[in-house]
């Protein structure tokens, strides 16, 4: 099924088929009216031997009258075959061996005659010897006169093979001249391959050549492949930089927690240092989940609007990691005096948290991959404010958890909007809101 | 010794602080770019070991400006960036050393020492002045056979002395390069322990090694050297 096959043989070969089909057509109806022309010509010339032995047939000037045949200054082609008769079936002159006639024929009939091929001629015709004496006398004269037409057909074949031999030449020609178009007319396809097979994982650039941007049907391939290209361009950038970002935040951590344990283990120590060391190595290593206070200090407003007494099944954990995170995130985009807005409504099966920020929103680029973990939308990162890029995909984790969902879009007046959906239920109740609000 | 530290993450600055501390260093810290660049400026540090990813400004900016000022201090780059070119860029552009994030804190002490040992012209971590012989790595000083007792203030002196033979050394800069921000210091804390410092290296049979050049500071003696 899968055998490759090129476009250029098989234009060719089709194109060439199809002249072929054209050619053998084409030659046969030329043998046909060759065939016809040749025999009306054999047919006229045997008239014309038939005109000449009637004229052939002269007055025997005997007493009855009778005619004879005399053949002095008449050429008739060899192997002519021939009778002569008058009227009263006296033979007037023959040559060759004559077949079997249909009787009363008149016409020009094909017959085999010791293994040749004749056309004879039947014909009918009056001679008036004396014609001035009384009117003359009346004979009705039959000639049977046939002459092998064999060299007819080789006229015919003979005109047909050179027809046909210089349709085969024109062929060749044809055939040569339409494998060097369709290579050429062809060739903006490779030159298009060749400029998509320098395509790498470090240079994305590709530029559509000239030849197949000129073919209308290449042209849609040109621009579909430069489309696909930069949207892969785009999102080899993006996802080189969510490993970037994952192997920095990842190193500097372990740097840290290397270089705690590597202090700690220097020099000698007293036990108390070492248990200092191990409890700051220890903090080191949790700090992935830390979350600085930072809402008073950047003077930024939280109102919270909270239905109270619901349950949601989360443990106490999950939902202070849950809060905190979505919280964080609203004041590390908020602008300094801004307000975060904390709305919590419930309507008997599910409750709805809804957090927005006055902030800058959020970036299209952006919006698909905010729950990736290391992700951070803001390039110019500071660990300090920019937390370690994990928050939302931890959100995320819990709520998938919990049978929930969350998702953030921007808010028609600006800044960003993450709403939290949960199922109720009566295990937990929810007072992290306010213990995560003094943090 | 002083030296400065500009890395932005708390906890490692701490740690990488500490150790180069205890190994007999001044550390001063700045947590950001622009505090770098400008104690870095002073002129008054050993070496400098420089984080790229900073607030405020980066690394790279840090020791390009530091480098246009015809400071020559010797600079030892921190990065969690991967890819050769960016350390071959950082070479070229000033840098002295560098070391990939999670580095070893041991390692990191020791090319710190060695980066200020060659900005002296001294290649070995244990060498001789005059009879003296100085081991930076355990803080040891034997003269004549004879194992010196320092504290670790006259050895850092001593140390620093050490590594400007022969060039006259004053208070200020003393102080300058043995203490950090975090030290309560003045002059004449300098006087006392040169002072110390030489009660101890005076041996029966020997030299007085450190010269007082009145109101111009401290020389070393080095003309025993062969």
């Amino acid at each position: 099924m899968n055998r490759s096959f090129s476009i250029t043989r098989r234009l060719v070969l089709t194109v060439l088929l199809l002249e072929l089909l054209a050619a053998v057509g084409l030659v046969t109806a030329v043998t046909v009216h060759e065939r016809n022309v040749q025999l009306k010509a054999f047919d006229a010339n045997l008239r014309g031997n038939v005109d000449a032995l009637m004229g052939a047939v002269q007055d025997a000037e005997d007493e009855g009258d009778n005619v004879m045949l005399d053949l002095r200054g008449v050429r008739l082609p060899p192997h002519a075959i021939y009778r002569v008769e008058d009227e009263h079936g006296h033979l007037l002159g023959s040559a060759g061996t004559l077949p079997q006639l249909p009787p009363a024929s008149e016409s020009i009939q094909h017959i085999r005659v010791a293994g040749r091929s004749y056309r004879f001629f039947t014909y009918r015709g009056e001679r008036i010897i004396d014609p001035g004496k009384n009117g003359g006398i009346r004979h009705d004269i039959t000639i049977l006169y046939g002459i092998p037409d064999g060299h007819v057909w080789h006229e015919v074949l003979e005109a047909v093979r050179f027809f046909a031999i210089a349709t085969a030449v024109l062929l060749g020609i044809t055939a040569v001249l339409m494998a060097w178009l369709v290579r050429r007319w062809l060739h903006p396809i490779h030159e298009l391959a060749f400029e998509a097979g320098r395509i790498s994982s470090l240079e994305w650039r590709f530029d559509a050549p000239a030849s197949a941007r000129r073919i209308s049907e290449l042209r849609p391939l040109a621009t579909a492949l430069e489309a696909a290209l930069t949207r892969l361009e785009l999102a080899f950038e993006q996802q080189k930089r969510f490993t970037n970002d994952a192997a920095h935040e990842l190193k500097t951590d372990l740097a840290i927690v290397k270089s705690s344990l590597q202090l700690l283990s220097m020099k000698k120590r007293t036990p108390e240092e070492y248990s200092r060391g191990l409890a700051l190595s220890l903090d080191d290593f949790t700090r992935l989940q830390q979350s600085s206070p930072f809402a008073a200090l950047r003077r930024i407003t939280v109102s919270v609007n909270a239905a109270s007494d619901i349950r949601v099944p989360l443990d106490n954990r999950d939902a202070v990691l849950l809060c905190s995170n979505i919280l964080v995130n609203a004041l590390q985009h908020s602008p300094e005096d801004a307000t975060v807005h904390l709305d919590l409504s419930c309507d008997g099966a599910r409750i709805r948290l809804t957090v927005r920020d006055h902030g800058e929103g959020i970036r299209d680029e952006d919006h698909k991959f905010l729950f990736e973990p290391f992700y951070r939308g803001d390039p110019s990162r500071s660990r300090k404010s920019g937390g370690t890029g994990l928050g939302l995909s931890i959100c995320k984790a819990v709520c998938n958890r919990a049978g929930g969902s969350i998702e953030i879009m921007n808010h028609p007046e600006g800044g960003a909007l993450v709403t939290v959906v949960l199922p109720v239920s009566e295990s937990l109740r929810r007072q992290e809101i306010s213990a995560s609000l003094k943090a | 010794m002083r030296l400065l530290l500009v890395e932005d993450e708390q906890r490692l600055a701490e740690n990488i602080a500490e150790a180069l501390r205890e190994t007999g260093l001044a550390v001063d810290h700045a947590a950001d770019g622009r505090t770098g660049s400008h104690l870095a400026e002073q002129g008054v540090y050993d070496a400098i070991v420089l984080d790229l990813m900073l607030p405020e400004k980066s690394g790279q900016r840090v020791l390009k400006d530091l480098r246009q000022n015809k400071l020559h201090t010797p600079v030892l780059i921190l990065t969690a960036q991967e890819g050769k070119e960016s350390v071959i860029e950082l070479l070229n552009g000033g840098a002295d050393d560098y070391l990939a994030k999670p580095f070893d804190l041991g390692e990191l002490i020791a090319r710190v020492k060695a980066l200020i040992r060659r900005g002296k012209g001294v290649s070995t971590a244990i060498f001789t002045v005059s009879d003296v012989e100085l081991n930076t790595i355990q803080q040891t000083v034997v003269r004549r056979g004879h194992s010196i007792d320092l504290s670790p203030t006259e050895y850092r002196i001593l140390e620093y002395l050490a590594h400007r033979p022969r060039a006259i050394v004053s208070k200020q800069e003393l102080l300058e390069h043995l203490y950090d921000f975090e030290w309560e210091h003045h002059s004449n804390v300098i006087e006392a322990h040169v002072s110390n410092l030489r009660r101890k290296l005076n041996i029966p049979g020997t030299e007085i090694l450190i010269e007082t050049l009145r109101h111009r500071g401290y020389r070393l003696r080095e003309e025993t050297q062969l």
